[in-house]
């Protein structure tokens, strides 16, 4: 298996991603090398996420990618579903987890939050004080209020 | 637009002149359509080289058309000697087409029958903004079957055409040599199936356990069964019969199962052109019709959860927690042209999802639903807050981040010049234009309700509450022009009032966000000479710089703005005016064979007699049709109050007798009957 691939699963297992509470489902990952292909199985039981290497014989969504493809994908860097649009990787089973997809990744890198946007064209106009949320940092799994 | 024959089922359909024919050229919309994409441009029929001429066009159905045809101009057709029928219908995502040629002679007779097939495969956005397109792909015969496609590295659509009986292919068409006998008849199905293959050969639907659509012999059938849920309508004034039991075969129309969800329907926002997902109108329909199909919402609702934003995009303007604008498959969305895959550019759509989903709850007492979707109300609650209010100042604003693709108003009237000032200016950015901040009070006051009852957090609905409260208050002065005596449309960058008098106010009212002492004024503006054409709302009032009865959101009128704009006059208690709009709306649907077009011209009543149609107006248009089912309502005062049903009738005397029966909610099926009168407040 790939360093980058493992590296990339083992933060996924500690950190959780993004899902929402009510999804469950697996999702088979099979990454394309020149002369073999990896399997990773995550399976997320109500929002938390497990992940196991090697073959696994089925799963709702079972997505194919080469693993150069895949790992942008990780970093952000390519948007899942345009991705899927435009056939660079395929998906057999269920679309909802393609939909999900992004909420395992990171988000992308160079992205701005709204009122950076605002501030930068109408600074004297702002009366906030609150800290912007940076676009480096990963919202919490759960991105609503806390319960 | 010229006038063009329509078939559809959901987000599949097909546009032709009124011989069947669809005939390219770059600005011609016709075509058969999936996936955002023309799969066919050219389908012309030649009889011994001679074109077609129609005698007559019946639709039995909104996914069936005939065309009875004879060859030659029409003084020669008299005496023809040879007619043809078309017989076209969608099913099973397919386009299939059966020509039968009749021989009205006493001897048998050679024909030489050709049908001429070509694609241009484009994105749907490129037949709406004619951007010069062009025939293209490759074509292939083999094994019977005719291949257009198109490639553009691993982007790949087919369109598979094939024959029932024997057919000479090319690469341009099918051509028939047949001989019919005296009085005889000969027969042909064509079909054309429209694919999106994967690099392995695969069509992505059916890799997806996608039923990709309905086997053509279920569809009637399920039609009568869509018509016979719905509750039943009984009118003293058969106009409201005929809009209602046409926008209940247009909803049939327009639905469809997506790809995330699919064994379940939710509605296409429009044909031709919006035949897709659309947050706000999704929301807006399925609000409107919750009294009749309340089914629809659940889908739509999950359905925008499982899409709802997760990472901050420029390019889709995508933060956490926002509910997608608009979904589209096609070439443009898939590499990036533009950025509906999905984009989120509208900051009215994730207050309205909480609006709905509250709504819902309310009428079929679904609260596993709510309980389901807890993660995503409270992202999008979330979102009002933490990037909704991009100034800290309490209030829902926009500011778009893509320039380039994006739209510059992230509201319902998303134009360039719909937020303007009265003397034609337009406001800097960020703008928070005042229906946003009437759907967020709204949907904190419902989020608290969902959170106390259902996500047992009374602290978190205690502090919706006070932040409801507090922009109210805070809204009522803010907005408010004194001299006019209205709100304002917007707030500008730097706090300045957009001072345009517009339809966005009687929005207001629907959400409840307007002091009672202010309303009587609201209520006045709204029926009064410049904004009320005399059949309805207009979007912006005469007077205003902008104003043009023509404009898409600056001077036309919309049924669905004035169907919620009548339900807010009914909840302030002006009820006699949420009766004049229903009845002027329901009338001008009149002048379109009951159909509620998408917006029709802003022209005094007065002045033209007739309402003027709005020329490049999707038709249906879900909200539209939505708007009769929200105008019944409102003319019932249908609400529902615990477990239970409440009617509360206003009927002018235009309307006679309104009885509606078998109506669906949490209290099984009840009754509503109101009689019309002269109504006094």
């Amino acid at each position: 298996m790939s360093e980058a691939a493992r590296a990339y699963f083992d933060g996924l297992a500690k950190g959780g991603g993004r899902m929402l509470r009510q999804v469950s489902g697996t999702v088979r990952f099979d990454l394309r090398y020149p002369d073999r292909v990896d399997s990773w199985l995550v399976s997320i039981e109500q929002g938390r996420i497990a992940v196991s290497y090697g073959a696994a014989p089925d799963a709702d969504t079972v997505i194919c990618a080469d693993e150069q493809l895949f790992l942008r994908m990780t970093r952000g860097e390519v948007k899942p579903l345009p991705a899927w649009l435009r056939n660079d990787f395929t998906a057999d089973g269920e679309f909802r987890f393609v939909v999900m997809l992004e909420r395992l990744f990171a988000p992308p890198p160079d992205a701005h939050h709204p009122r950076e946007v605002a501030a930068r064209l109408h600074p004297h106009a702002l009366t906030d004080s609150r800290q912007s949320a940076s676009a480096d940092e990963v919202p919490p799994a759960a991105d609503g209020e806390p319960g | 637009m010229k006038k063009l024959v329509r078939i559809l089922d959901g987000n599949i359909f097909a546009l032709s002149e009124d011989n069947g024919d669809m005939v390219f050229s770059p600005t011609n919309p016709s075509g058969f359509f999936a996936f955002d994409t023309r799969f066919l441009s050219t389908w012309r029929l030649s009889l011994d080289g001679e074109q077609l001429h129609p005698l007559a066009v019946h639709e039995p159905n909104y996914y069936k058309i005939r065309f009875f045809l004879v060859p030659g101009h029409p003084t020669h057709y008299v005496d023809a000697k040879v007619s043809v029928i078309r017989d076209r219908w969608i099913a099973d995502s397919a386009f299939t087409e059966r020509l039968t040629v009749l021989n009205h002679t006493s001897e048998p007779v050679e024909y030489l029958l050709r049908v001429d097939v070509d694609s241009d495969f484009a994105p749907v956005y490129n037949v709406v903004w004619p951007h010069g397109s062009a025939l293209r792909g490759y074509r292939d015969v083999s094994d019977g079957v005719l291949r257009l496609g198109y490639r553009r590295e691993n982007f790949h659509r087919v369109a598979d055409i094939s024959s029932s009986e024997p057919a000479e292919l090319d690469e341009r068409g099918l051509t028939y040599r047949i001989r019919v006998d005296p009085q005889g008849r000969w027969t042909t199905t064509l079909r054309v199936e429209g694919r999106v293959l994967r690099p392995d050969g695969a069509d992505v639907r059916e890799r997806l356990r996608h039923p990709r659509g309905k086997v053509g012999t279920e569809l009637p059938h399920d039609l009568s069964q869509w018509l016979a849920e719905a509750p039943q309508l009984y009118c003293d004034w058969e106009s409201l019969c005929m809009t209602y039991q046409r926008g209940l075969v247009d909803l049939a129309g327009l639905r469809f199962s997506p790809l995330a969800l699919p064994h379940e329907t939710m509605l296409a926002a429009g044909l031709p052109w919006s035949a897709t997902i659309i947050g706000r109108d999704n929301l807006l329909t399925c609000y409107q019709t919750l009294p009749f199909v309340p089914r629809m919402a659940a889908t739509t609702l999950r359905l925008l959860a499982l899409d709802q934003g997760t990472v901050l995009d420029d390019f889709r303007d995508e933060e956490p927690g926002k509910i997608l604008n608009e979904f589209r498959y096609g070439e443009m969305a898939a590499f990036e042209h533009r950025p509906q895959s999905p984009y989120y550019g509208g900051a009215d759509v994730t207050p309205l999802f909480i609006v709905l989903l509250d709504e819902y709850e309310r009428w079929t007492g679904d609260g596993a639903l709510v309980r389901d979707l807890e993660d995503a109300a409270r992202a999008a609650l979330h979102w009002i807050d933490e990037y909704g209010d991009l100034r800290g100042d309490g209030y829902l604003w926009y500011q778009p981040r893509n320039d380039e693709s994006g739209a510059q108003n992230h509201c319902w009237k998303d134009t360039p010049e719909s937020i303007c000032y009265q003397d034609g200016r337009l406001p800097g950015l960020p703008r928070a234009t005042c229906e946003l901040q009437g759907y967020a009070y709204d949907a904190k006051r419902r989020g608290a309700r969902l959170a106390r009852e259902f996500w047992g957090d009374p602290a978190y609905a205690d502090r919706l509450e006070r932040q409801a409260e507090a922009l109210k208050q805070r809204f009522n002065s803010d907005f408010w022009l004194d001299d006019g005596g209205y709100f304002a449309l917007a707030l500008g960058p730097d706090g300045d009032r957009v001072d345009a008098l517009a339809s966005n106010m009687g929005h207001l009212l629907w959400s409840g966000i307007v002091d009672p002492s202010r309303a009587a004024a609201v209520a006045g503006h709204l029926l009064g000479p410049r904004l009320f054409s005399g059949w309805g709302v207009r979007t912006l009032a005469t007077g205003q710089a902008s104003y043009n009865p023509l404009g898409y959101h600056v001077g036309t009128v919309w049924p669905f703005d004035n169907s919620l704009i009548a339900c807010g006059l009914h909840r302030y208690g002006f009820v006699e005016e949420a009766g004049i709009i229903a009845e002027s709306v329901v009338e001008a649907s009149q002048h379109f064979a009951g159909r509620m077009p998408e917006a029709f011209a802003g022209y005094d009543r007065e002045l033209t007699r007739y309402p003027v149609p709005y020329p490049a107006a999707n038709s249906p248009q879900a909200s539209a049709t939505g708007a009769t089912f929200l105008l019944l309502r409102t003319l019932l005062g249908l609400e529902p109050y615990g477990e239970h049903l409440v009617v509360h009738p206003a009927i002018p005397a235009r309307f006679g007798r309104i009885e509606l029966l078998n109506i669906p909610g949490r209290w099984g099926h009840k009754d509503a009957i109101g009689n019309g009168r002269a109504t006094a407040r």
